[in-house]
């Protein structure tokens, strides 16, 4: 299923519309979209745009206060409803540290998810360089928002735009580079090649599926295929893994000049550099000669182990009782692993759910 | 006669109800304390309210009980509520005004304190403290008597504590079948620590690790302060579901064998194996390796401390805490966590008698009270003049 209509993007906040907006630049004509903001003046004229909190905030935004935000969505989200009709995939841009990205975005997830439509969520996390109460911010809404979001993708910007030299260049480069990421994700999923991944089936495989890593790079150089796979493996996107993977999601975009032999070559790459004996694989690829002309570009998604809900009830695919079998041999346990913990909410660190033993997730062996 | 205070812990493993009184000299003693073990709580969260309404009805038969074998005829109507679980969180929030005549005064002072009590929470959140942390002029933090001072913005800091409206209303309700009525809710770690530090720990800068049943809450006090608190979900029910999970045993085996079998350190000396009796005259007593049971609870409490020293390293705090680490809660009777803690956490460890309220010294693991009995001691103070008779009267007019 390819119809555009069926997955919305979302930008919310400042950081997040900018990049929503440069992902609508790249991708042109036939994107559903929106920009959601505290702050009347973000929008621009060609902006589907819902200003939030209105009565609260009198459209001055949030003043990177994330309760005021979170506070002004409470009262006005509800306006989210008719602008989603239809839509059967959210994709949210967002920049957390600040007020509007997190407190908007967390309410704005938990809309959708009321409203059965599952999310998955791109966002920034803010530089080590802003300071402790914005990463704590950060790190806080981020739980949030993994428990009413299908997928997440935290990108910190130190490692989003390593090597800046000035503030500017780095906050733009990190919008350019997220924006060039997300854009791809779009085209894989919006122009389905001889591999095909489309919007129901990115659906399944996200909702529900915790949180995990992503990155997008791309070569043109003649030997293209190896030097994405040894920037794949570099990656410090991907390197910042808070558990085992457990399933992967491989796009590879190029034009009709890509070989069997590099596709070859990159699938064989990710799987040595991230594939456990357990993790699952999954492959698509997107055929566009205009764009992709000489290069390719791969769009690499990482699902770690511990996703939030093993109840699925899909029959293949990342999630789902399949899943929870490949889980179950991965760590080790099943569900019986979190005991007499398995009603009470659990305890996530770094990705890990600390209820399941620890000599189980730590792989330790017992003399008994 | 004395003013009476109470306070109950209705925890994951035991539910705990304490009723202290004043003493000459300002100081509080407990005068009666009972427990029980909990049902229908898990990771300190109620799931059973039907259950907890049972423990708190026994628990309020078994201090009637030990008050009648004393004498006493008071009968309970009010108490604080301690509580703990991963759902409280602490977010600074910082007072601001300008100095209207270039130096603080009264005005200034009461102003900035009033600015620092209007941070707006969530619906879905209740307040359980305000602390106040320190003083900025014009941003010189670490200002503990601003008055007199010249400048010309004035700042307080605070910590505002906060936890989960449901998950407090539940324990209310709770409370409320069993015609307990409930006061205020109190954080337990905060409470412990009262309990516990003498002054001038918290001005060297001091841990303090509460470890109940279902979570792990620690607060940091630095230059006199409440610097930093929080919890991790995360206690001691979890080395018990590890080893149940590891040797195939019952809940009630795992306990026992965490109680009086395992250590937290790997490689202390004992006897190489461990009796496991039968789950049922039926079942055999076999043996497991005590390497292996003490391999298992090591490595579930290093991760934990590992969780609170990573958490404190990002608060630059680790570092700065000369008088070290103390331990409270039921999970602290653990068999050389002291140790381990020292170990992991790089600082000197004690365990937490509380010594800032009286009654306690007869019991076998006092640090197991902290919280209840700091608890006691903030409703002392909270209560001058008001005693939990009102609640009585409150209970026979209901």
């Amino acid at each position: 299923m390819s119809d555009s209509s069926s997955m919305m993007l979302i930008g919310i906040g400042g950081g997040g519309s900018a990049i929503a907006r440069g992902i609508r630049r790249a991708f042109g004509e036939g994107l559903r979209f929106l920009t959601i903001d505290t702050d009347a003046s973000s929008a621009t004229d060609d902006d589907r745009f819902l200003l939030i909190g209105g009565d609260r905030l009198s459209g001055r935004g949030s003043g990177g206060d994330f309760v005021a935000a979170r506070l002004a969505a409470e009262d006005s989200i509800g306006l989210l409803d008719s602008e989603v009709e239809g839509v059967r995939l959210a994709v949210v841009v967002t920049s957390l540290g600040g007020g509007t990205g997190g407190g908007v975005t967390l309410e704005a997830v938990k809309r959708l998810d009321s409203l059965g439509i599952p999310s998955i969520v791109f966002a920034t996390t803010p530089f080590t360089f802003e300071g402790e109460d914005r990463q704590r911010s950060s790190r806080g809404v981020m739980t949030m928002i993994e428990e009413a979001a299908g997928a997440t993708f935290f990108m910190p910007l130190d490692k989003l735009v390593a090597n800046a030299e000035r503030l500017d260049d780095a906050m733009r480069r990190a919008v350019d580079t997220m924006a060039s990421a997300v854009t791809l994700f779009w085209r894989l999923v919006e122009k389905p090649g001889y591999i095909r991944l489309d919007a129901e089936r990115i659906r399944h495989l996200v909702s529900k599926a915790g949180r995990g890593r992503f990155a997008a790079i791309s070569s043109q150089s003649p030997e293209r295929a190896r030097d994405i796979s040894d920037m794949l493996a570099r990656s410090p996107l991907l390197a910042t893994g808070s558990g085992p993977v457990r399933a992967i999601l491989c796009g590879v975009l190029a034009g009709d000049d890509l070989r069997l032999a590099e596709i070859s070559t990159i699938s064989e790459g990710v799987r040595s550099a991230f594939c456990g004996q357990t993790t699952s694989f999954e492959l698509a690829t997107v055929n566009d000669e205009d764009t992709f002309s000489g290069r390719i570009s791969v769009v690499l998604m990482l699902f770690e182990a511990g996703a939030k809900d093993d109840s699925g009830d899909a029959d293949d695919g990342v999630v789902g009782k399949k899943r929870r079998k490949r889980t179950a041999r991965t760590l080790g346990v099943g569900p019986q692993g979190r005991g007499r913990f398995n009603n009470a909410e659990p305890t996530i660190w770094n990705g890990e759910d600390l209820d399941i033993p620890t000599f189980l997730r730590r792989n330790i062996s017992l003399d008994v | 006669m004395s003013n009476f205070y109470a306070a109950i812990e209705i925890g994951t493993t035991r539910t705990v109800l304490a009723i202290g009184e004043d003493e000459p000299g300002g100081r509080i003693k407990i005068t009666c304390h009972a427990e029980i073990p909990s049902t229908g709580v898990r990771k300190s969260q109620i799931l059973d309210i039907n259950q907890a309404t049972t423990s708190i009805r026994s628990v309020l038969r078994a201090i009637e009980k030990k008050q009648s074998e004393a004498g006493s005829t008071i009968t309970l109507g009010n108490a604080y509520l301690v509580v703990s679980g991963q759902h409280i969180k602490a977010d600074p929030f910082q007072g601001m005004i300008p100095i209207e005549g270039a130096k603080v005064g009264s005005d200034e002072l009461d102003a900035v304190f009033r600015s620092s009590r209007t941070m707006q929470l969530p619906k879905d959140r209740e307040l359980l403290d305000i602390v106040d942390q320190d003083y900025e002029v014009d941003g010189l933090r670490g200002i503990t008597a601003p008055r007199g001072m010249s400048g010309r913005m004035l700042r307080l800091n605070t910590l505002q504590i906060h936890a989960d409206k449901s998950r407090i209303d539940n324990a209310r309700t709770a409370a409320d079948d069993a015609k307990l009525e409930i006061r205020e809710p109190l954080f337990a770690a905060t409470c412990a620590a009262d309990a516990v530090l003498e002054e001038h720990e918290k001005r060297n800068g001091v841990l303090v690790l509460d470890i109940g049943g279902g979570s792990t809450g620690y607060a940091v006090y630095f230059d006199g302060h409440l610097a930093s608190t929080g919890v991790v979900g995360v206690g001691g029910d979890h080395v018990t579901n590890d080893i149940a999970h590891a040797f195939q045993t019952t809940n009630a085996q795992a306990e026992q064998l965490k109680i009086e079998s395992a250590s937290a350190i790997i490689g202390t000396p004992g006897e190489p194996r461990v009796k496991v009796p039968g789950s049922s005259p039926l079942m055999e007593t076999r043996t497991i390796s005590r390497r292996a049971l003490d391999t298992v609870v090591n490595a579930r409490l290093r991760e934990l401390f590992t969780v609170i020293r990573d958490t404190l390293e990002e608060q630059d705090l680790l570092n700065r805490l000369h008088a070290g680490a103390v331990l409270t809660g039921g999970g602290a009777a653990m068999r050389d966590i002291d140790a381990l803690v020292q170990r992991e956490l790089g600082m000197p460890t004690r365990t937490g008698k509380p010594v800032n309220v009286d009654g306690l010294d007869d019991e076998k693991f006092p640090a197991a009270f902290a919280a209840v009995a700091g608890a006691v001691m903030y409703a002392g103070r909270a209560d001058e003049g008001r005693s939990i008779l009102d609640g009585i009267l409150g209970r026979f007019f209901k």
